[in-house]
């Protein structure tokens, strides 16, 4: 498992992305991120949620109830205009460091 | 499914909250936890671990709480969120619910700012009046048990007599004979001049039987009142002098007591002085004994006030002084032949209720006014709150979902109401405090006691209640509406301002009645305003532009003959016609407005009364022949007083209209003769002019008789000099001072002022209450405007889908706009159809303040109705068109 650091730091970046395409509730980013990561990244409620509400806070993402036939309304979160630009802009960082970092410590980028 | 709510709310209580974050909050997570928890039990784990593993995720650390903290809002004033847990103590509820409503109505700044307006207006308003009806209605008279302090007069109705005085013999033997009044004074008010240090002035002057401070209860600051013996004719001269007075004229020196001044230009020893506050009769400067004629029957002058025994009542006092005259004049037959018993009648009140005389309907009928103001403020208040607890609904039902009762939501909305009526009391108590300065600043408004108005501890307790009522009025529906909130309904509404049936009917009555009210008061205005207008189109009988008056005293003990009286008056209008500007000059007894009118009995040659018919009276005045042209009225037929009519001519007089026609309809009255004394020695006077009716005493007096003698036939020592100038009437008093000191330099000139003054100030107290219920009835029927634009636009809110869709099925936008209209406008017709039948009953206790319009005056009612519709059409105006605009497709997408 990861540095705590590193999790965290990449942890803005996972939210954004996942929520690029459709909004989605904090249970299922979690069990995507666990899938996608074939079960090396999995956040505890205490750090998904105080990071949803600080992105939220930030305008980057906007939660929203939404019911749905048969179900208990969720809170779904989706990407606002300025989360799309944050998202952007912190891919391309990501790029460059990752490039960085395999180019200094030999690491395969995955 | 495990409960994991208390987990959680451990987590986030130390963060304080907001009640509708934490209630997100925990929904949320415990979502999250299900999820968790299901997930883990599909996989196989047994319910315990399942369930430890999932809370795991919250309970490890103090993780949640540190992240949270530094995200959510920094912590709120206080941690205390509502509805948390069940119930606790009372008073930790209050003071929760207390902090909690601060910080909801410092959320929404918009809200709160308008509804503190409206409630300091109203509130404040309210506050305002009621400190002028406690302090001229309610409070004490300032003198020891002063509610057993009665007056009692004759009345006779049917002589047109509402007040008569009493004679001499009449208030003795009432003295003798009384056991209801534990001590009784008769008193008399006039004039004196008084001369000496200082310019000579004329001062307000009371005779009164000695024991009259004693009556009153009042013991003077220095010196002694009276003894009984300087009730009785020969003694020396003495006086008591007012505080006002001893200040101003003798500088609060206390050593005047015993030492002689100059009234009336006799000496005359001050012999005490009354303590400040002490102002009985109204505006008394000094006090001098009266002595009274005990066989005197001619002149009915005296006033009279009693300090009742204890536990006497008024209407038993008011029968033993009925059943005593009846006594004295069956004692007398001679003097009233016509006299039985249970003929006299005699009217008795509580010395306050003569002290306040005829401002009681007024203030009263603004008391009400300010009430049905408050009443539609509140109305208002309700209608945005029951708006905000729809708009709330969600907030509601989710603390009823985590614990809180619907009494404990209820509670916690009245203490918000409460707040608010709190936050309106605040800021109309300074609006009072500066209404109350501004009307204690009218004192030309003859209302009695304003001076005194004030905020004491009565007024303040009537704002807290009159706050708390305003609180509940609108706190209450609101209230009860949220707590009653149906939970699937709300949670399922996600928030949308859904207004449910119940609380659209509510919020509509609050229109209608605010309709109704409004119309009741702008009806109440209108009557007063066009009574205002009827007043100023009477013809008051002279032109009172460019009139200066001023009243001039010949103090008898110097000018004792008729004859010197002559000489001097001669003299002073020869002096006053040379002025430059002077048109014309006169002299009267008595101007119009000036108060008094001597009146006589009036016997008409060839025209007797019939027996039992009570004898006509007719106010009687004299005049020089310069009066009729100075005070601006016309001879209408015949002609005016001329030099000749002196006291060796034959007597003359002039009458007016009214009588005219009563005693000669379609005949001429010129040449008939009229006397004002059955005695035969009086003469007959010889009618040679007929002037107009004249107002002598307000503009909408009924019409009286008047007659006018020639001031040279009928001499007086007090008369009014009246100048009618080419220039500003005012430029010319310093020369008519200086003309009148030529001729006299301890004569007092008083009472100067322009005719236009006092119509002006006969009509000030009307002006002052008209202006005041004017600025109400504009404030309510602002009020309902507001209300009524309020409800359609949440209404049109409500319905937008609708409206758009049938835009989508064709509707066109006129369509629409009168739908909304229509049903904004049947609200408010249904209003003022309530209102108007309302007014119809309400009108009748304007009385005597109407003037030539009747109580349901059609022109006015129809008027303000028509001026409210117009209002109502307007404030429904913006939402309708509001409505027209719906968009089809967003209506549709919606659905």
């Amino acid at each position: 498992m990861p540095d705590r650091e590193w999790k965290k730091g990449s942890a803005e970046l996972l939210l954004l992305s996942l929520l690029e395409h459709e909004p989605r509730h904090g249970y299922e980013l979690n069990k995507l991120i666990e899938s996608r990561s074939r079960g090396v990244l999995r956040y505890h409620v205490a750090s998904l949620y105080p990071l949803l509400y600080r992105l939220e806070r930030r305008g980057w993402i906007d939660g929203r109830w939404v019911e749905k036939a048969g179900q208990r309304r969720r809170r779904y979160y989706r990407l606002t205009p300025d989360g799309k630009r944050v998202l952007a802009a912190q891919r391309r960082s990501w790029t460059a460091f990752a490039q960085a970092i395999s180019r200094i410590a030999g690491v395969q980028h995955a | 499914m495990p409960e994991w709510r208390a987990e959680l709310r451990r987590r986030l209580a130390p963060l304080g909250l907001s009640p509708v974050r934490e209630a997100e909050i925990l929904e949320e997570l415990s979502q999250h936890l299900d999820d968790r928890y299901q997930e883990l039990r599909s996989r196989g784990e047994a319910d315990a671990d399942a369930r430890r593993i999932a809370l795991a995720e919250v309970s490890e650390s103090d993780r949640l709480t540190r992240e949270l903290a530094a995200i959510e809002a920094p912590a709120p004033p206080v941690s205390a969120a509502i509805g948390q847990g069940t119930e606790r103590g009372g008073g930790g509820h209050f003071l929760q619910d207390l902090r909690y409503g601060i910080r909801m109505l410092r959320m929404r700044p918009g809200f709160t700012a308008i509804t503190v307006l409206t409630l300091a207006l109203g509130i404040g308003a309210n506050t305002a009046i009621f400190s002028v009806v406690n302090s001229v209605l309610l409070r004490p008279l300032p003198y020891p048990d002063s509610e057993r302090l009665v007056s009692f007069w004759g009345t006779a109705p049917e002589k047109r007599l509402p007040v008569v005085n009493l004679p001499d013999a009449l208030f003795v033997f009432l003295h003798e004979q009384s056991k209801t009044f534990e001590k009784l004074a008769a008193y008399a008010s006039g004039g004196a001049s008084l001369t000496g240090s200082g310019d000579p002035e004329r001062v307000n002057a009371s005779a009164v039987t000695p024991d009259f401070f004693t009556v009153m209860g009042v013991k003077p600051l220095f010196g002694r009142g009276f003894v009984a013996e300087e009730g009785t004719e020969g003694k020396a001269r003495v006086a008591v002098l007012a505080h006002s007075v001893w200040r101003r004229r003798f500088g609060s020196d206390a050593s005047i007591v015993g030492k002689p001044i100059t009234l009336g230009g006799n000496p005359t020893v001050v012999v005490g002085i009354m303590p400040p506050g002490f102002d009985f009769p109204e505006g008394a400067e000094v006090w001098v004994p009266l002595v009274l004629n005990a066989e005197g029957l001619d002149n009915w002058y005296l006033s009279t006030v009693g300090r009742l025994k204890p536990g006497i009542r008024v209407q038993d006092a008011q029968r033993e002084m009925a059943g005593l005259t009846d006594e004295f004049m069956l004692r007398q037959p001679a003097r009233f032949p016509d006299a039985k018993r249970g003929s006299a009648r005699m009217v008795a009140k509580p010395l306050r209720d003569e002290v306040v005389g005829e401002a009681r309907t007024p203030l009263l009928i603004l008391l009400g006014a300010v009430a049905l103001v408050l009443l539609i403020a509140s109305a208002n208040i309700a209608n945005l709150l029951l708006a905000r607890a729809a708009a709330r609904s969600r907030e509601m039902a989710v603390r009823c979902c985590i614990g809180a009762s619907p009494r404990r939501i209820a509670a916690q909305l009245l203490t918000e109401s409460l707040l608010l009526a709190g936050a309106g009391a605040a800021a109309g108590l300074l609006l009072a405090f500066w209404g109350v300065r501004l009307l204690r600043g009218l004192s030309e408004s003859r209302i009695p006691r304003l001076d005194q108005v004030r905020l004491d501890p009565i007024v303040l307790m009537f704002t807290v209640g009159v706050t708390v009522v305003a609180g509940l009025l609108f706190g209450l529906a609101p209230a009860i509406r949220a707590s009653r909130v149906d939970l699937q309904d709300a949670l399922r509404e996600g928030g949308r301002a859904g207004t449910s049936g119940a609380s659209r009917r509510l919020t509509n009555g609050f229109v209608v009645v605010q309709f109704a009210l409004s119309l009741i008061l702008l009806v109440g205005a209108g009557l007063l305003l066009r009574s205002f207008r009827h007043l100023l189109d009477v013809d008051p009988g002279f032109r009172a532009e460019n009139v200066l008056v001023a009243r001039i005293q010949l103090p008898e003990s110097k000018y004792a003959e008729e004859a010197q009286v002559r000489a001097f008056y001669a003299r002073l209008l020869e002096s006053v016609r040379a002025v430059p500007g002077v048109l014309s000059v006169g002299l009267n007894q008595r101007v119009p407005f000036s108060g008094g009118n001597p009146q006589q009995n009036l016997y008409v040659e060839g025209q007797q009364a019939k027996p039992g018919e009570p004898i006509p009276v007719i106010n009687s005045r004299n005049a020089t022949p310069g009066y009729f042209a100075a005070i601006g009225t016309p001879i209408l037929k015949g002609r005016g007083f001329e030099d000749s009519d002196n006291e060796t001519a034959p007597p003359v007089v002039i009458v007016d209209e009214t009588v005219a026609q009563r005693y000669w309809p379609g005949g001429d009255p010129l040449g008939k003769r009229i006397r004002t004394s059955l005695d035969t020695s009086a003469r007959w006077m010889t009618i040679v002019g007929v002037a107009p009716n004249v107002k002598h005493a307000s503009l909408n007096e009924q019409l009286n008789f008047e007659l006018y003698r020639p001031f040279l036939q009928s001499v007086t020592w007090v008369n009014y000099l009246v100048i009618r100038s080419a220039i500003d009437p005012e430029t010319l008093t310093p020369t008519i001072r200086r003309r009148v000191a030529d001729l006299d330099p301890n004569l007092p000139v008083s009472e100067v002022h322009t005719m236009e003054q006092a119509v002006a100030g006969s009509l000030a107290t009307r002006r002052l209450i008209n202006a005041l219920l004017t600025g109400f009835a504009v404030l309510a029927v602002l009020l309902a405007a507001i209300g009524i634009y309020g409800v359609m636009s949440l209404s049109v809110t409500g319905r937008l889908n609708e409206f758009g869709i049938r835009l989508a099925l064709g509707a066109a936008p006129a369509d629409v706009l009168r739908l909304v209209l229509r049903q904004g406008l049947l609200l408010a017709l249904a209003g003022l159809a309530v209102g108007l039948a309302g007014a119809a009953w309400l009108t009748r206790f304007l009385g005597t303040l109407l003037f030539g319009v009747r109580p349901v005056d059609p022109v006015t009612f129809l008027g303000v109705a028509a001026v409210l519709g117009a209002v109502a059409a307007a404030a429904c105006y913006l939402p309708a068109r509001r409505a027209t605009r719906a968009d089809p497709i967003a209506a549709l997408r919606r659905d």
